[in-house]
């Protein structure tokens, strides 16, 4: 049949070598096993790139529309990313560009993009940071803790509307965490109350004020 | 989408919209169109994430919806049109060019919000005009909405598709998507709009100490006012006018290159009175005469009919067949072809990427294959007159980088190696295509490059942006020289250098992305004129 090459054994191409321009016993080139590298070699150096008014004008405004679009409502950041490094000013800053807020036209949307509004009322509630919440008995546990914490001063309760302030459109996390915090100064509480058994001034101050059973 | 469009397009909406935008769009670019419920379920966000995002996404056209069978709203992401963020830069600085600074304010806003009110614009661009200049001088609504009505009668920018009027005494319940309709008579056309107004100067730093309740009590005095005039009639960039734009400046170029001045005019002509009557992707512009050529001459040029005659000539015969004759009516019918100069353009570029990359010999023996379509290795040793080994050489380095293909041409009906024809040619179309994919690689490198530099140096950049912060406060509230200088050397001389070598690298990687996108336009140009359209 066709090509049975010049001697057994020895390795031959189905074709006529010539035809692709080896001569006919040259060395050829080796075989590469690897593949190409990651950063190959260039033989010439890429042209210089252009210069001028134009040029630099587009620059401008490119990184000019760059960090117009950072400012805008429309940028959502990664809510993760903010709170690296918490700065003092960042409560300033993002209360004003919360008064930015962009409202798309409604009409111009599936019926299926809009916000439900028990949702919508529930997360302004939340951000007036005001102690009445829609759920009742958050209401009724602040009220007791903030009149057991009359005894203890007003920082505590001050800190309680401050990470209420922080904890904005989160609302279940932030209910759960408000009932994390309310039982952790309620266990300072009890531990205090069932150590000290004596003390007549301790027992006499808490008395007045505490709903809950002495133990 | 192939996975560099789609690694540019997370990268261009990471940078433009942020995280949770980004992460949408591209699971949509990756799946196709799928339904509200299952985008949140694959990317595992809250429903209300989803919703926003995909809020702003369709806000700024690079989402579309469509209402399925048995109510269901499927959302689909444009590809193409997020990869269009890279040219916005251009868009901006051809309105500028052609209509000053307000054009340029007016394409800017569109296309920072995507899409709005006529009224809205005007207003904005008004008092963004008066921020800039002196004081006491306010900018005019008039003035600001002619320059409005005049990009849309050329159409550089639209209305975008109108909302059905939905009526209250529908009996039916009101579908689940509204079908947007696109009217064609309407695209440009301008309401009637009485704006009368000047521009406002936002207030100095003294009167904004009330500023965070003022513009809480101002938003709600504009939502108390009745709705504007123009109301839910929106306006957007027309993007394919920018397109023909653009086309048409590279073309006159191309001709001034190869010609001279008069000639380069001579096409400008006729592109511009073929702008309304040709569509944008027709193979060639409507025949126009001599005559009108002729009468239509910008004023400066006093050119006698006879020399015109004789360019137009020379233009019809030039081999790269920019402008074709298609008749004798009228002194001579001449037409521009406009695919066959994409078509030449997108080959010059080959052509210098070759030369570039490889050498000018190899740029001969591309050129040759070019000319003579199909070629056998012998063949190019000859005509290009380069020695075999040399040439087999480049034949080979191309062909592993695909500038060049075979073509085999069997003798024998059993296709025998040794009986067989191999000849190399060039196909320009796959080659245009392989190249933009390589162009598209190419950006999303340098965009990478640029955040990363950009990240080692965030410390400095946040303490420089710092320390200028503090000496605009203090030469706001008047501060003597010394405690500015003190306050300059917060940054010591090493860093300063840092900075300006970051803020070198940086403007040269954008500028090498914004040169990129002028290769990519071509090309692209030229495939999307190969494509039939159905």
């Amino acid at each position: 049949m066709a090509g049975s090459g010049k001697g057994r054994g020895r390795a031959a191409f189905t074709f006529n070598i010539e035809a692709i321009g080896f001569a006919k016993g040259e060395t050829l080139p080796e075989a590469v096993f690897k593949p190409t590298p990651l950063f190959p070699p260039t033989g010439f150096k890429p042209v210089p790139l252009k210069m001028g008014e134009d040029e630099d004008y587009m620059l401008a405004l490119k990184q000019e529309f760059r960090g117009s679009m950072k400012k805008m409502p429309y940028f959502i950041a990664n809510k993760d990313e903010n709170q690296a490094i918490e700065k003092y000013s960042k409560k300033y800053l993002q209360m004003r560009k919360e008064s930015m807020e962009w409202i798309p036209d409604w009409r111009r949307l599936p019926r299926e993009m809009k916000p439900r509004k028990k949702t919508k009322k529930a997360v302004e509630k939340t951000k007036k940071a005001k102690v009445d919440t829609t759920k009742s008995n958050v209401d009724v546990l602040k009220k007791i803790e903030e009149l057991e914490k009359k005894g203890d001063g007003e920082e505590k309760s001050d800190e309680e509307k401050e990470k209420e302030k922080d904890k904005e459109g989160e609302e279940e996390a932030a209910n759960e965490q408000e009932e994390y915090d309310e039982e952790e100064h309620e266990e300072e509480n009890d531990y205090i109350a069932s150590y000290f058994e004596d003390g007549d001034d301790f027992g006499a101050g808490s008395d007045d004020n505490m709903d809950e059973a002495t133990y | 989408m192939t996975q560099a469009e789609i690694k540019l397009c997370s990268l261009l909406l990471q940078e433009h919209f942020g995280e949770i935008v980004e992460k949408i769009g591209s699971h949509l670019i990756k799946t196709g169109n799928q339904p509200l419920r299952m985008i949140a379920n694959d990317t595992e966000m809250s429903l209300d994430q989803v919703k926003k995002a995909l809020c702003v996404l369709i806000q700024h056209n690079l989402v579309t919806y469509q209402l399925q069978k048995r109510g269901i709203v499927e959302y689909e992401a444009l590809c193409s049109r997020v990869l269009r963020i890279l040219r916005y830069p251009r868009y901006i600085y051809t309105a500028k060019t052609l209509y000053s600074d307000m054009g340029e304010l007016i394409v800017e806003e569109l296309l920072l919000n995507g899409k709005m009110t006529m009224s809205a614009v005007v207003q904005k661009v008004a008092d963004r005009l008066t921020e800039t200049m002196e004081d006491g001088k306010t900018m005019d609504y008039a003035e600001v909405s002619n320059t409005f009505v005049r990009l849309a009668d050329t159409h550089f920018i639209q209305r975008c598709p109108q909302a059905p009027e939905t009526s209250e005494n529908s009996a039916a319940p009101p579908p689940p998507a509204p079908t947007l309709e696109a009217n064609e008579k309407d695209m440009y056309m301008v309401p009637n709009l009485n704006l009368i107004g000047k521009g406002k100067r936002r207030r100095s730093f003294g009167d904004e100490d009330n500023g965070e309740h003022k513009p809480k009590r101002q938003k709600q005095d504009a939502d108390s006012k009745e709705p504007p005039p123009d109301d839910g009639i929106y306006w957007q960039v027309n993007i394919d006018r920018f397109h023909q734009h653009f086309r048409d400046q590279a073309i006159v170029s191309a001709v001034a290159n190869r010609m001279d001045q008069t000639s380069s005019e001579i096409v400008r002509t006729m592109l511009r009175m073929s702008e309304i009557t040709t569509s944008s992707n027709a193979p060639y512009t409507q025949p126009l005469s001599s005559n009108e050529i002729f009468r239509s001459l910008p004023a400066g040029y006093n050119i006698v009919k006879q020399i015109l005659d004789q360019y137009l000539t020379l233009l019809a015969d030039d081999p790269l067949e920019f402008v074709g004759k298609s008749g004798d009516s009228g002194g001579g019918m001449y037409i521009v072809n406009l695919h066959k100069a994409l078509a030449s353009l997108a080959t010059a570029t080959l052509e210098s990427i070759v030369q570039e990359r490889f050498g000018s010999r190899c740029a001969r023996i591309f050129r040759l294959l070019l000319r003579k379509k199909h070629l056998e290795q012998k063949q190019v040793e000859d005509f290009a007159m380069i020695p075999a080994k040399e040439a087999k050489d480049m034949l080979y380095k191309m062909l592993s980088e695909n500038f060049v293909s075979l073509q085999e041409i069997p003798k024998t009906p059993d296709h025998a190696p040794s009986r067989t024809f191999y000849l190399y040619t060039v196909n320009t179309l796959s080659s245009a295509r392989m190249l933009l994919h390589r162009c598209y690689k190419s950006v999303a490198n340098l965009i990478e490059r640029r955040q990363y530099e950009t990240k080692e140096s965030k410390r400095l950049l946040e303490k420089s942006q710092r320390v200028e912060a503090i000496l605009a406060s203090m030469q706001a509230t008047g501060a003597e020289e010394v405690q500015l200088q003190e306050i300059e050397e917060m940054i010591t001389a090493p860093e300063r250098q840092q900075l300006e070598s970051l803020k070198r690298n940086v403007n040269k990687i954008d500028a090498s992305e914004n040169q990129v996108d002028e290769t990519i336009f071509v090309l692209e140009s030229y495939i999307d004129s190969t494509v039939k359209k159905a």
